[in-house]
């Protein structure tokens, strides 16, 4: 039944998703809300939250084939496959970002290797290789050692990329909110954590087949995770704000304001705090709860739109401070301000990427890695 | 003293001088004798002078036939004190053709680069329109082309020079870059690239001064090759009452501001 609902929900995602698609492509970017001071908004912050998604959901893989870890035993090709997907569905949601998405030929065959953002998209590109050399190699041959090669490139490789994000925001000295060493640090545990969290959802609402005590018993450490991972990210997100706040910098300041208190305190305190961190930590940690498959997938889906809320709440406000003071008034005009609430069309986009990644998720795991297997076994 | 005065000041010229515009489009002339790699431009402005007219924003608008939502050359009002005690500070910020540009660097496909004049400048059929340079720039210089347009909607008039079909012809086709920009649609360049200031390079190599610096009404934006040490912009920089924005961030800009 809850994956009926959750089909049910793709498909209006999509169709939703599919006018919004249409404007952006169609009638270009004027209906979106990102402007000239605030360029980057929810598009960007899907991206970075989907990409890391992705990350982790390879990383996940990897215990199931390289590590062997029992208790992950029958999940890798799931989690592979997700990582395919969101992989996509992020790549989709910056992809509409480009004012000239015709254009993306460029980044390969004139590529400046000065840019960060020219080494994120090929070090994603190599990763999508890697994750579907990853998918092929678990039908063909996974006893082989060729696998666990390629695994372990992979998972260098995603802990390399979800870093790499971090270091797309905090490399930038112009933006004192992203300006934060740590930042790289930080982005792969953020990708490990979205990556537990789509497990919860997958294993708690997707995964009946799995034997009763291995499934129960996978949720309960997914659920020690998640509480773990969250925790860190709390701890994280409380120095940052801490320290920037007592260092008192204009920017920093501004920044994290207009989290706390400004515009996106609805976001932060409702969105990433309450229904993202306190309600599934609670629930969590209370392991009759955590077992249950359904309870376990909710805490995964709130866990997952908290984190997502999270990269929005890194991306925007490290754009909301005037970079002169002065330069909203000094000159008037459509998106010369400061102030930023992703239109329709860009939730409706956003709206359509999740319900890609909802179907593509599920019609795979129905259908398609199903009828994968019984290929590669008629093959052999 | 009252602002006439001030722009009376500013722009007199007392017998035997010559005034500064017409010493800094000589020096212009001299400068373009040389090669491009020899050429450091510079663009000095003096804060005591400017009146906040916005005179060089409108006219870098018009000279670039810059589309409502794009400006390369706002001024900042910085007021001072509580009425009646009330003064303003204006700044002037063209793009600072940062000589470590941070916003060329993030560029993923070269489109923003620096010229054989060591401008910065964008190429429009070459950028994706990812914004990063936008996102990397301290000075907040770059604006993103969205796509409007100021005479859309209009009513079209018969006979009469008003609405969409004769406006347009003016509006859509730039020079910027010696090249005509025949801007259309939603789609085209530089629809959906980011737009900069560029020292209004294409006048420079016609060897006119770029538009704020002609358009200043009180004489307060200069503009020159500071690699030649007669030059008026050499002689002002080297004055200890000089400031560049954001020096700290090692962008090493070439915009120069007098206190």
């Amino acid at each position: 039944m809850t994956k009926k609902i959750v089909y049910v929900i793709g498909v209006f995602s999509l169709l939703f998703g599919l006018w919004g698609v249409y404007i952006r492509l169609f009638e270009g970017e004027r209906s979106a809300n990102y402007g000239s001071y605030i360029g980057w908004g929810l598009w960007v912050a899907m991206y970075l939250f989907l990409a890391g998604l992705a990350a982790g959901a390879y990383m996940l893989a990897t215990l199931d084939f390289l590590f062997n870890i029992p208790r992950f035993k029958g999940t890798g090709k799931t989690m592979l496959w997700s990582a395919f997907i969101t992989l996509l569905a992020g790549l989709a949601s910056i992809g509409m970002d480009l004012g000239h998405m015709e254009r993306i030929w460029k980044v390969y065959l004139q590529p400046s290797f000065t840019s960060f953002l020219a080494l994120m998209v090929w070090g994603y590109t190599i990763f999508l290789v890697l994750i579907l050399l990853s998918l092929y190699l678990a039908f063909s041959h996974p006893e082989k050692s060729a696998i666990k090669v390629v695994m372990w490139v992979g998972l260098v490789t995603s802990i390399l990329v979800a870093g790499g994000v971090g270091f797309l925001l905090g490399g930038n000295a112009a933006r004192l909110y992203w300006h934060v060493g740590l930042l790289p640090v930080q982005f792969p545990v953020f990708a490990i954590a979205s990556g537990v969290a789509l497990m919860l959802v997958i294993v708690g609402w997707f995964m009946p087949s799995l034997k009763k005590e291995q499934r129960s018993n996978l949720l309960w450490t997914l659920a020690i995770l998640s509480v773990v991972t969250s925790l860190v990210k709390l701890y994280f997100l409380v120095s940052d704000f801490t320290q920037s706040l007592y260092g008192g910098a204009t920017d920093n300041v501004i920044a994290i304001q207009s989290i706390l208190t400004g515009s996106y305190w609805f976001s932060f305190w409702i969105v990433q705090i309450a229904l993202g961190i306190l309600v599934p930590v609670i629930v969590l940690v209370q392991p009759k709860l955590a077992k249950n498959g359904f309870i376990a997938g909710l805490m995964g889906l709130f866990l997952l739109i908290g984190y997502a809320t999270a990269r929005f709440l890194i991306v925007v406000p490290g754009q909301v401070a005037p970079m002169i003071p002065g330069l909203a008034e000094a000159f008037h005009g459509p998106k010369l301000t400061f102030d930023y609430t992703p239109s329709l069309m860009e939730w409706s986009v956003t709206s359509a990427v999740i319900g890609f990644a909802i179907l593509g998720i599920l019609i795979g795991m129905d259908f398609l890695l199903g009828y994968l297997e019984r290929f590669m076994e008629a093959k052999k | 003293m009252s602002l006439i005065e001030t722009i009376f000041e500013s722009t007199v010229v007392a017998p035997g001088e010559t005034d500064v515009l017409v010493r800094m489009q000589t020096e212009l002339h001299r400068a373009m004798q040389k090669s491009a790699d020899q050429h450091r431009w510079v663009m000095v402005i003096d804060l005591r002078k400017c009146v906040g007219c916005h005179a060089c924003t409108v006219a870098c608008v018009a000279e670039n036939k810059l589309p409502p939502g794009v400006v390369y050359r706002p001024v900042m009002t910085e007021e001072i004190g509580t009425y009646p005690n009330v003064t303003f500070n204006f700044l002037p910020r063209p793009c600072m053709q940062c000589e470590q540009s941070p916003c060329t660097e993030v560029c993923p496909v070269n489109a923003t680069y620096h010229d054989e004049e060591d401008i910065v400048v964008v190429d429009y059929e070459q950028c994706i329109g990812c914004r990063a340079c936008m996102a990397a720039c301290p000075y907040g210089a770059r604006t993103y082309d969205f796509g409007y347009y100021y005479v859309e909607q209009l009513p079209v008039v018969d006979r009469a020079v008003v609405g969409d079909k004769i406006a347009a012809g003016y509006e859509h086709i730039s020079q910027e870059y010696g090249q005509e920009w025949e801007r259309t649609g939603q789609h085209e360049s530089p629809v959906g690239n980011v737009r900069k200031c560029h020292f209004c390079l294409h006048r420079i190599k016609d060897g006119i001064l770029p538009a704020c610096t002609t358009t200043c009404i009180g004489r307060a934006t200069y503009f020159g090759d500071s690699n030649d040490p007669k030059s008026l912009v050499s002689e002002l920089i080297s004055k200890p009452n000089v400031i560049r924005l954001k020096e700290e961030l090692g962008t090493d800009p070439r915009v120069y501001y007098i206190l």
